[in-house]
């Protein structure tokens, strides 16, 4: 089955954001890429990225801030700003996480996990599907590396995450990293949480490096992709290759040798062309 | 795809949601007790882990108070921010950089920073700060507005800004 939204093989990518433009606008090819929804005026998008539409990259903006997996209905005019800049962007698919960033007037500033509990999907499921209702284009899901569980868990992260994306037929985007993190964190088999997963609906991928420190691996997004995790897009991609994967960098950029490197590795491991 | 249609039990579905996350939201980043049955320890990386993300943020946006306070950055922000709930970076940075200057704190450069802040902004310590139509010259920090901030610390958490940058 083709996934709603993203079709095939597009390739490798990179999350864009106003740090790094000059390095991405260098490349030869950049096939697939990501911007945060948040930071784009939908009638004033960066004129660099829209010189990257003009040359054929796919264009995701990617939300980190509706707060899907939140005890309220997501607000209407943070759907309505992610759907502007879906067309704005002429974007195939917009996507954010399961998660929740806000409670009871907190603003808690980062993606925090919810209970694995049969009653939180039936919220999540209704969050996501009233959001989709006022999208233009499918809305993909993806989940987060957690640094703790509830204690009311009742399901299994598989069990979770399939529940949720079968649902609401939405598309998954999967964050390798993120699999790698909360399998080390909970002494679990990152590639058993593969086996478990329903792959062909994973629309993209995401990777990224992290750090080790008071025993936790932390997804950082400001350190390189870690071998481990390229082992892991192997994993993957022998059972089913994603349409695209695409390297998340959020600080401590590093020079654009560097970048072009990792962009490299990830290309080897995923078997599909170089853009550098 | 089809039209929601909310039932009984998912407004029940809700509050208990609510009621749960609000908790955990509180030990995060407001200073609240961690809930029973959570790894405590793991709850308390997560919360120090956001402290420095919240560091790092407001740096970017205040780039001289930051630079100014050299190593003592990330200390001294973690120190004012624990237990208080993030409100955005533009006003992280007000709060911090005004709460130095009253103690005579501040480092010159970042004392510049503000002064060039407060002439842009119009910041009373209790709603986000507004653009203001005019630059007042010479900028001053009125200390009415300071001894305001200073009581704020205790303002309901409804009141928390919605504008917090990134939360990735």
């Amino acid at each position: 089955m083709a996934v709603e939204g993203l079709d095939g093989s597009i390739g490798v990518g990179v999350g864009w954001r106003p740090e790094i433009a000059d390095t991405l606008a260098a490349l030869p090819v950049l096939p697939f890429t990501e911007v945060i929804a948040e930071s784009v005026r939908p009638a004033e998008p960066p004129p660099a990225l829209l010189s990257l539409l003009e040359r054929g990259t796919v264009v995701v903006p990617h939300g980190v801030r509706l707060s899907l997996g939140g005890a309220e209905p997501v607000a209407a005019h943070r759907v309505r700003h992610l759907a502007e800049v879906a067309e704005a962007l002429r974007a195939p698919l917009v996507s954010d996480h399961i998660a929740y960033v806000r409670a009871g007037g907190l603003e808690v500033g980062h993606l925090t996990p919810v209970p694995r509990t049969r009653e939180a999907v039936d919220v999540i499921v209704d969050n996501v599907r009233r959001v989709r209702a006022d999208l233009p284009v499918p809305i993909a899901l993806e989940p987060i590396a957690a640094l703790f569980d509830w204690p009311e868990d009742e399901l299994t992260e598989a069990q979770f995450l399939t529940e949720i994306v079968e649902r609401t037929d939405a598309p998954l985007l999967l964050d390798i990293a993120n699999v790698y993190a909360n399998a080390v964190n909970r002494g679990e088999d990152p590639t058993a949480l593969l086996d478990a997963l329903p792959l062909e609906r994973v629309a993209y991928v995401h990777v990224a490096g992290g750090e080790e420190s008071d025993g936790v691996y932390h997804d950082t997004h400001t350190d390189p992709t870690p071998p481990a995790v390229l082992d892991l897009i192997r994993e993957l991609c022998a059972r089913r290759r994603p349409p695209a994967l695409m390297l998340e960098r959020d600080g401590h950029y590093p020079p654009a040798d560097e970048l072009r490197a990792e962009l490299d590795a990830i290309a080897a491991a995923s078997g599909y062309p170089r853009i550098t | 795809m089809s039209a929601p249609s909310p039932t009984p039990e998912l407004g029940d579905a809700r509050q208990r949601l609510a009621a749960r996350q609000t908790a955990l939201a509180a030990a995060l980043v407001a200073g609240a007790e961690i809930p029973d049955g959570f790894d405590e320890r793991r709850v308390a990386i997560a919360r120090s882990a956001l402290l420095n993300k919240r560091a790092g943020e407001v740096a970017h946006a205040w780039p001289r108070l930051a630079a100014s306070l050299g190593p003592r950055w990330r200390p001294v922000f973690r120190e004012w921010a624990a237990g208080r709930p993030p409100r955005g970076s533009l006003r992280d940075g007000f709060d911090l950089a005004r709460a130095l200057a009253v103690t005579r704190r501040l480092p010159r450069e970042a004392a510049a920073e503000l002064a060039e802040r407060e002439g842009f902004w119009f910041y009373d310590g209790l709603r986000p700060p507004r653009r203001r139509r005019w630059t007042p010259a010479p900028v001053r920090v009125p200390l009415g507005r300071l001894r305001v901030y200073l009581m704020s610390r205790a303002m309901p958490a409804s009141a928390a800004s919605d504008e917090v940058p990134g939360t990735k």
